[in-house]
Order: structure tokens, then sequence, then C-alpha cells
């Protein structure tokens, strides 16, 4: 672990803080703009979608959408920059792709699985990325299912258990390895520990490992590039960076892990800027920020001669408690450096500021 | 009877008195000197010196010196006044008691009154630092709250100018793909009259073809671009299923949910269990190297019961348990060959022992332990036991709910009971 002086260290600023009359799910910012998006369920049932500009030091409210479902999640991650359509996963395993300008009609609607999204992820949209846009969504029955919007109906691939299997529900998922348009990889946490990474090239199974406590949350440091790191996240407390540049034919990808909060770690986001930074939010109300170092070498052979990967080490660089609450949602502004927002269940949204990341 | 000190010495100035009282060897701490305000006396058990003074002295700023085997009173009067003597002369006893105890109370009362002063000044004392202590930290805080005021504006001011970047930029966005548009249509209405002119219609194709993909290459926001972007878009993915496993654990239970501890405990039980005690019994160096296993005596056991052979079956387990006596399996198997012979009782036993063997209570042995609850209730029953025999079915059944055999003989066993309490 390395020292950074304390009048250096990054300090999380609080800026804006909103009370919600709704549990909100997730938060994300709406890309190229200062305004943000609240995605949750009110009370009654029914889903919100609620939009957010930034001024000065207010949240201005610009629109509300109530939708029939609870939406439970959402990404940009697979529309143009001029389009900026919303996908969302809800409560009863609809996929929706939502134009804000016009939220009545979904641009495009699948019932997608039997039971909740846990989780959504975009990828080959705004800017990032080569090759198709397309969308994963993860579920409690068990399957991964990655959904092209140009194809209605039917997912271009899914990841589902074997016939007679009992069924593990699936907590997130992520892209990652989007470099060219052919290359694209999956990986999903489920609640019993397993990580699985799926090749959507060659559609098969590349990698599984089992973390012993339900994964929480995944996340690639980039999408874009050729899969340099993998964070898992997990309960009690527990989350683990994976080095994926080497792949050791039995031993699979070499990690560090660190048990940081005494909770579960809901989410892990890096920063869109630096790669080697990440946030973590945990079930205390608290936020980790993190630094990845690399090793002086990330890979060596080992007695068999195959190449294996060494990972490297962690330390912390701040950590703040915002919240009795858990943080449940995490999201980096991927235009100003710095600027972050995030969700928790004491019904608020917090728009904070992580200072000094130049200097890191 | 103490021995009085009567060798003194005084001498006296307007003001103070002063007077030297030898010690015969005797040593003197400042316990022993009491002093009130005409009262005086100085006790080192066995010698006494006692005087009741002229006039009234200050006590509290009279100090006695004690040194040299010699006390040295300095005494300041009350009154300035000069003193006949030391001591009153015509002092009868009682005037003598009476002043000896004011003198005591009154030093008493000057006591208490001390204590309670130093309290009160302690509990002041006590109550400023404690104020200062906490001004302290509030200045502390305040410096604190400042220093994070400052940054949070800070903070604000580079959103707001970033904010307002993002805004000119995209207005000066807007502004230039307006003017690129003009531009567009203007070349176009050209090439238009040129293709009216011109009857090459075969290159009309390809030169519409290339001003669109040059302006594609310019603005992202014109129709033409948008149309050219999808097709430079690989097709959807063709759709394939990966069946996935998960990983499989010896209880099926996620780390979460898993009693892991008494999981652990059972089956740490089950590999002791295993491992096979060395008997010395002396009959054993007769047996074969395979009737020495547990496990082989157990399968022959079983097939010997399937076979009908009820006593060779009891005789392979007999041999088995006393090879390893903590293998639940022998005894539940036992105890169904005891049924068989309706040997109850050894039935029951046996039952019990298995049983004991099969706790932590784990899904794990789940299956053993309905198999010895309903067999220790069939013996009951066959007894006519059968409440007791009811208890263990209840039993059966609270581990394996579903189970319709089970539920019938519980029934059946219940009716029994009720019809004998009704004869009876």
């Amino acid at each position: 672990m390395s020292a950074v002086l304390g009048a250096e260290r990054p300090q999380v600023v609080s800026h804006v803080q909103q009370a919600l009359s709704y549990t909100v799910f997730d938060c994300k910012w709406v890309p190229r703009s200062a305004r943000l998006l609240c995605l949750g369920s009110a009370a009654r049932g029914t889903g919100v979608l609620q939009l957010y500009e930034l001024h000065g030091a207010r949240l201005e409210l610009l629109r509300e959408i109530e939708k029939p479902k609870p939406i439970k999640c959402g990404t940009f991650g697979a529309t143009s920059l001029q389009q900026r359509y919303l996908a969302t996963g809800d409560f009863d395993g609809n996929l929706n792709i939502w134009n804000l300008e016009a939220p009545e009609i979904p641009v495009y609607s699948v019932k997608g699985h039997k039971e909740i999204i846990n989780s959504i992820d975009g990828v080959g949209g705004l800017g990032i990325g080569e090759g198709a846009p397309e969308i994963v969504t993860g579920s409690r029955d068990g399957t991964v299912k990655v959904w092209d919007p140009r194809q209605n109906d039917t997912p271009v691939a899914s990841m589902e258990p074997v016939q007679g299997e009992s069924k593990r529900d699936c907590w997130t998922v992520a892209f990652g390895n989007a470099y060219n348009q052919e290359e694209r990889v999956v990986c999903a946490g489920y609640d019993n520990g397993d990580i699985k990474l799926f090749d959507l090239k060659t559609m098969s199974l590349q990698w599984e490992t089992n973390i012993k406590n339900g994964v929480c949350s995944v996340e690639f440091d980039r999408k874009d590039i050729n899969m340099n790191k993998l964070v898992a996240t997990s309960l009690e407390g527990k989350f683990h960076v994976f080095d994926m540049r080497t792949q050791h034919p039995t031993k699979g990808f070499a990690s560090v892990s660190e048990k940081a909060q005494k909770s579960t770690i809901w989410q892990v986001r890096h920063l869109p800027q630096n790669r080697d930074i990440f946030m973590t939010s945990g079930g205390s109300g608290s936020l980790h920020l993190w630094k990845y170092e690399y090793p002086a070498q990330r890979s060596k052979k080992d007695s068999e001669g195959s190449e294996m990967g060494v990972a490297g080490s962690l330390s912390l660089l701040q950590n703040v408690t915002l919240s009795t609450q858990p943080i449940s949602s995490l999201d980096w502004s991927p235009d100003k450096k710095g600027l972050c927002v995030c969700g928790s269940f004491d019904q608020t949204v917090r728009v904070l500021i992580v200072t000094k990341l130049n200097k890191i | 009877m103490p021995v009085w000190l009567r060798e003194h010495s005084w001498r006296q100035t307007l003001t103070a008195v002063y007077l030297s009282l030898p010690l015969r060897g005797a040593r003197a701490t400042p316990a022993n000197i009491f002093c009130g305000e005409q009262y005086l006396k100085v006790s080192i058990p066995p010698f006494l010196f006692e005087a009741i003074l002229y006039a009234p002295i200050d006590d509290t700023n009279s100090t006695a010196k004690i040194g040299n085997g010699n006390i040295f009173f300095t005494l300041y009067k009350k009154e300035p006044a000069l003193w006949d003597s030391l001591t009153l002369a015509n002092a009868d006893k009682e005037k003598l008691q009476y002043l000896r105890e004011n003198a005591v109370l009154k030093a008493q009362e000057k006591a208490k009154e001390e204590t309670e002063a130093k309290k009160i000044t302690k509990q002041e004392h006590k109550k400023y630092a404690l104020e200062a202590t906490m001004k302290l930290e509030e200045a502390e805080r305040k410096r604190i709250e400042a220093l994070k005021e400052k940054e949070r504006q800070k903070v604000a001011k580079e959103l707001e100018l970033w904010k307002n970047q993002q805004k000119d930029s995209d207005k000066y966005k807007s502004i230039q793909k307006k003017e690129e548009l003009h531009q567009e249509i203007e070349p176009l209405e050209e090439r238009k009259n040129e293709k009216m002119n011109k009857t090459r219609i075969p290159n009309e194709g390809s030169s519409k073809t290339r001003l669109k993909s040059t302006r594609g290459c310019h603005g992202s926001c014109s129709i033409f671009s948008q149309n050219l972007k999808e097709e430079q878009l690989p097709a959807p993915r063709v759709a394939a299923t990966i069946k996935v496993n998960f990983t499989p654990r010896v209880f099926p239970t996620a780390l979460r949910e898993s009693r892991v501890a008494e999981e652990e405990e059972w089956l740490h039980k089950q590999a002791e269990a295993r491992r096979i005690i060395n008997s010395d019994l002396s009959e054993l160096e007769d047996l074969k190297e395979e009737e020495k296993n547990p496990d082989w005596l157990k399968d022959k056991g079983n097939k010997m019961f399937a076979m009908g052979d009820y006593l060779g079956a009891v005789n392979a387990y007999n041999l088995a348990v006393r090879l390893n006596n903590k293998l639940p399996l022998l005894y539940l198997n036992r105890a169904a060959c005891h049924l068989k012979l309706r040997n109850l009782h050894k039935a029951i036993e046996d039952s019990s022992k298995a049983l004991e063997l099969l706790t932590p209570p784990v899904p794990d042995n789940e299956n053993a332990r309905v198999k010895a609850h309903v067999r220790r209730g069939t013996a009951f029953c066959q007894l006519e036991l059968y409440t007791e025999g009811l208890q263990d079915y209840e039993a059966a059944l609270k581990i394996d709910p579903r189970n319709k055999i089970l539920e019938k003989d519980a029934e059946k066993i219940r009716h029994l009971i009720q019809g004998t309490m009704q004869s009876s």
C-alpha cells in the first residue's frame, strides 16, 4: 500500500443532495450534459423516471415519467450520442428502450425474462467501442441475455442453466473486450459467488470461478479495450480485482482481493478518465476510492512454462460515509472528471465531486 | 499520667509572641501540635504541654518551627497589646475544660470549612477547564468546516465554468451544423441543375454516392451519414445459446444461507468414522483382510438382509460395530434386522444409538434420520407403546413432511391410540 500525503489526498465533497419521494435503484448521467436520471420504484408499485439538471448548488427537476412497473436498472451504453436513448430493465423482466423526448411509447420493448432484471449493461454506443450496439441483461431467473435493438423479440445470445440444473440468481452483468467489431465478452456474477466470462465471438464459456460470496457487482475497467482488469464485489465486504490480460489454462486469472467494509459492497465504478481508479459503495452508506497499482511484471511463467498473470496491489485513497443506508447505485460523469452521482436507499440522490484526481 | 513540659521560654512584641519549647529528646511532628484561638497544646506521648493563652491569637497565620530538639512558636496576636504573662493565671479546671473543648470544636469547624472551600474551588476549576476545551474544539471544528466550504465553493465554480463551456460548445456545434447543412444543400442544388443539363445517368449514381461519402465525414448530424453509419455496423449476431452449470457445493446453499459450522462438524464426524479403529482383539487375527473392513462387512450384512438371512446380517453388523463403533449406518441397519427378528428392545436401542450418532442434524443425513425414527417408531408400536411410537413418527414427518406413507402410518397410530383410550 503506498501512502498518499494527507493534504494531497482526493477529497469527496458532497455538492448537492436531493430528497426523493420514491426508492431510487439506479442513477445515471445523461452523456454530454449536466443532466442526470434517477430510476426507481414509487410506493404505489409503479416505476418512476426523473430527469434532473444540475444548476449551481441544486438539482432542478426537468421531467418526471411514470411507468407501470418499477424500474431496477438502466443504461445509455448502447445508443448513439445524438439519440441518447435509455435502456431500462424493470421488475417484471421487461427490457425497454426509451426516447426521453417522447417517453410514452418505448422505441424497443421485449419481455426478456420471467423475473426481475437485476442488472443491465450496454456497449457499442456513445462513441465508445466498436461493433454493433448491444444490451445485456441479467435476471433473477438465472439467465443472461444479449439483445440487439435491431432484432425484435429474440436475444442474440442467451446464457441459461443446463436443463434440470437448479438456477441461481444473476445479480450483475458487464460487457468488456469490445476493442474491435468481432470481439466481445460478457461477464456475469451470480448470488452463489459464481463469476462467468462468456466469449460472444466463439459463443462459449471462456472462464469461470467462484468467490464464495454472492457477487453484487462486476465491471471491467474499460469496455472498449483488450480486457485489462475486472473488479467483482461481493457480500461481506470483500472485492476482487482480476488481471485479465493473462489467462492461465487451469488457474484462470490472477487476482488480488481486499476486505474493506464490514457490509455488502453494492457497486463498483471505474473513473472514465482514469481506468486505475475506482469507487466502491457499501451497505453502510460509505464510499471508498481505490487505486490499483500494477506489479513490476504483469505475467510470469509457472513451473510448466505456461504464462500466469501477476496481480498488483490496491491502495485506499479516500473513504467517506454519506448515509446510514446502503448506497446502491453510483455513476461517474463521463464529461467532467470527478463528478459523480450516487443514490441510496434513504431515498436521497447525491451529487459528489471528488477533488485532486489530477494529482494521482 | 503525662509528663508535663514546663520549661518553656517566651518573649513578646506588640504584635507577636515567640515561644520556645524544648523537647526532652522527644521527636515532634506537625501532627503533635494542636493550636486553637486561645489554646495551644503539644502532645508527644508521654510528654504533654498545654497553655491557655492570655489573649486570642491568629492561629491561621501563626507558625511552629520544629528543629534542634526544640519547637519554636511564632504566634501573632489578634489585638496588639502586651501580655502580662503567656498563660491565664487564674484558670480553674472547668474553664480549662471549656476552653479546651471549644478550641477543639473550633478547629474542627475550621477544617470542615476549609474542605468545603477546597471543593468549591475544585469544581470551578473543572468547569473552567471544560469550557476551555469546548472552546478549543469548537474552533477546530469551525476551521475544518471553513476548509470544506472553501473546497466546495471552488469546486462549484469549476463546475459552473465547465457547464458554460459545454453550453457554448453546444451552441457552436449547432451553428456549425447549420452552416454545413447550408453548404450541403447548395452544391446539391447545383448538381441537380447539372443533372438536368447532362444526360449521363450511370455516372449520376456514382457521383451522388461520392458526394454522400464525403459529406458523411463532415457533419455527423445529416440524414445521409446516418444511413451510411448503419451500413457500417455489423449485422446482428446469429442467435445462440450458451448452457451454464453452477458451481456444485457439498451443501447446495450459498455461503450466506448455509449453517457452515454444523455442516463442517458433520463432515468431520463422517471422516473420523471412516477411519478404521485398530482393535487388538485376538480373534481378529483369524479373519481375512477384507473381513476387517467395516464397510465390506456392512455390505455383506446388507446382502444377507436382502436375502432374508437376518441372523447372519446381525452377525456381520456386530463384527463391523466391534471394529468401528462410530458408523451410524451400521446401527441403523442392525435395527432393521432386529425388527424383522422381533427383537424389539434391541431394535429400539440400535435406532437410538444411530440417532445419537447422526447429530448435528443437517440436510445431508436427513434420510438416515427419517429411517431411524421410523424403525424406532415401528418397534414401539409393536411393543404397544403407541404414544412413543407416534412421537417418533411425528419426528420423522417433521424431517420429511412430504412422505405419504409416513402420514398414513401416523394416522393409523393415532386412531389406535384413540381406540384404546375410548375402550379403557
